[in-house]
């Protein structure tokens, strides 16, 4: 059975480990474009030079050795599906007898001024990217960042950290807008003020013009602001990297559409992560590696194995900046009809939005030790009344059960 | 592998397993007599809650099967081992994200109070040859180590 994988991140490195598990035997292939496995949930760590690239990678000494899985760093330029074949950059031909495309996704640089052509504005997704935006930063004093999201705030902190002066232009009245409410977001706001770095919220970058050198030196907001600066890291959204699939009659929209087994439209060939456009989140990607790899090698479910992507939950993320914890879940905005409920003192913001018992959301900053209970009472929607507590109160205590082996279950 | 059973019945809350746990990954040398209980270096990695009647569940880690910390990990920091099938931590390693934390369904894991820059997570006491002091020092019995 010939395994073929392309892609190296959450998804794909997950995969090809599970599949070695089931099937030792096996060949797996890995086609990926960078050599360097890395993880970019650390990139700010590398522009920050508290890692090198090395240093990023997720993956054990010797990994690819270890599992016998062949390596290729190549460009997949196209696949044919009915000849079982990717086509790479280099125009070597990889067959394969199941296929998983884990490609992840690519910065979308918005079509404004000359950002696309600009050779000094950068996406922040990749090593490549990194190191790109490490060499030139060595030649810079100002950066501007498009984008306080968490990949903006990334390259902000990594590079304040730099000595270089950062200002963020943000289009939402407050920073993190999709994680944080206006309480949560000031918090860091202020930490990243405090460490030098400037915001302009609630405004857009206008225009952006390249001078003869082929570089944008200045860009103009909607406010009538101008803001001089060597070079650009824009943090705008990134979109699935598809492009490669045209004519391949693998079905593909805003990502590759796979079913709960990640099986895509053509037999044989699945995808998982990013590319997927199901979650951007780094537990999801494993996840579904993990269950395309478990279906590629024909498992059966049985129990304690799941071959289905069944837990999709992915309104989830935890933020950690300058020693600031927050964890967010589910909605951030209440609804007419929600109940609101915060608690807050000089260390800790908890925020929690209830309906009919419900947790919808809720958001805790300063302090996040034991919070993992809330994840999955939100997205097993749990009435948390009855219990005797208050809300921040609750702990697995209150849903305490035992199974076999020791396990611990929810009782509820 | 091996895993830590829980009679919660058993337990009366006494929180001898959280200071031998704190005892047994303290930094400084010296005896239980003078761990500071006050100081945020010293956490435990096991709890002892109260449900809502006053009785006590003892919040051990499972080292899980299929464990969720070890799903959500991005720096490769936490691993399950196949061998002796525990859940290990490289602090080293660790990325900070607390994606873990966020991840347990039991709400076992939290970062470490002073620095944030590392999780707290039970190690199984490695360093004592893999004989957790908390069950060595549970008086009740309502903690025990099982071949699973």
């Amino acid at each position: 059975m010939m395994h073929v994988i392309i892609g190296g991140g959450a998804a794909g490195i997950t995969a090809a480990r599970e599949i070695r598990g089931w099937q030792p035997d096996a060949q797996i292939v890995m086609i990926c474009s960078d050599e360097q496995v890395h993880s970019r949930c650390m990139l700010h760590k590398y522009l920050s030079h508290e890692r090198t690239a090395e240093e990023l990678d997720f993956t054990e000494k010797g990994f690819f050795e270890k599992n016998q899985i062949v390596q290729i760093c190549d460009r997949v330029v196209s696949v044919d599906t009915a000849d079982k074949e990717v086509c790479l950059a280099s125009d070597r031909k990889i067959a394969y007898d199941r296929l998983l495309i884990a490609t992840g996704a690519e910065s979308v640089i918005p079509p404004v001024g000359d950002l696309r052509k600009a050779e000094n504005v950068f996406g922040l997704r990749h090593l490549s990217d990194a190191q790109k935006i490490d060499k030139m930063a060595e030649d810079a004093e100002e950066i501007l960042v498009i984008g306080a999201g968490l990949v903006g705030l990334d390259a902000a902190y990594g590079l304040q950290e730099r000595g270089k002066k950062v200002t963020v232009v943000e289009m939402a009245p407050r920073i993190l807008p999709v994680q944080l409410d206006e309480h949560g977001a000031t918090a860091y706001q202020e930490l990243f003020e405090r460490a030098g770095v400037s915001f302009r919220l609630w405004c857009s970058v206008q225009n952006a013009v390249c001078g003869a050198d082929n570089r944008i030196h200045s860009v103009e907001l909607d406010s009538g602001e101008t803001i001089s600066c060597d070079m650009i890291v824009v943090a705008a959204g990134v979109r699935p990297s598809v492009g490669f699939l045209e004519g391949s009659g693998i079905k593909a929209e805003r990502g590759i559409e796979v079913n709960s087994r990640m099986e895509t439209s053509v037999k044989d060939v699945y995808a998982a992560g990013d590319v997927t456009g199901l979650s951007g989140i780094w537990p999801n990607a494993m996840k579904q590696g993990k269950m395309a790899a478990r279906n590629m090698c024909g498992v059966k479910p049985m129990p304690g194995v799941d071959t289905e992507y069944a837990d999709t939950f992915a309104d989830k993320n935890t933020i950690n900046f300058f020693g600031l914890v927050t964890l967010c879940l589910g909605a951030l905005q209440p609804e007419e009809g929600d109940e609101v409920q915060v608690q807050e003192d000089m260390h800790i913001y908890r925020r929690a939005i209830l309906r009919d018992g419900k947790v919808r959301g809720i958001l805790l900053q300063g302090d996040i030790s034991n919070s993992g209970i809330w994840q999955y009472i939100i997205k097993n929607q749990i009435d948390v009344r009855g219990k005797g507590k208050k809300l921040f109160q609750l702990t697995f205590a209150d849903y305490f059960g035992t199974g076999e082996r020791g396990k611990y279950v929810w009782n509820v | 592998m091996r895993r830590i059973i829980v009679e919660y019945e058993k337990c009366d809350g006494c929180k001898n397993c959280s200071v031998a746990c704190m005892q047994a990954h303290r930094k400084s040398a010296g005896t239980v007599y003078d761990l500071d209980l006050t100081s945020p270096e010293n956490e435990s990695r096991n709890f002892i809650y109260q449900a809502g009647d006053g009785t006590y569940r003892p919040i051990f880690c499972r080292h899980c099967d299929e464990p969720e910390c070890v799903m959500s990990c991005m720096s490769g920091a936490l691993k399950k081992d196949a061998a002796s099938g525990l859940v290990t931590y490289d602090e080293k390693r660790c990325g900070s994200c607390f994606m873990c934390v966020m991840n347990c369904p039991f709400g076992v894991l939290k970062p470490d109070r002073t620095t944030r820059t590392k999780v707290i997570k039970c190690d199984f006491c490695a360093q004592d040859g893999g004989e957790p002091n908390c069950v060595k020092s549970c008086p009740k019995g309502a903690i025990h180590v099982e071949e699973v």
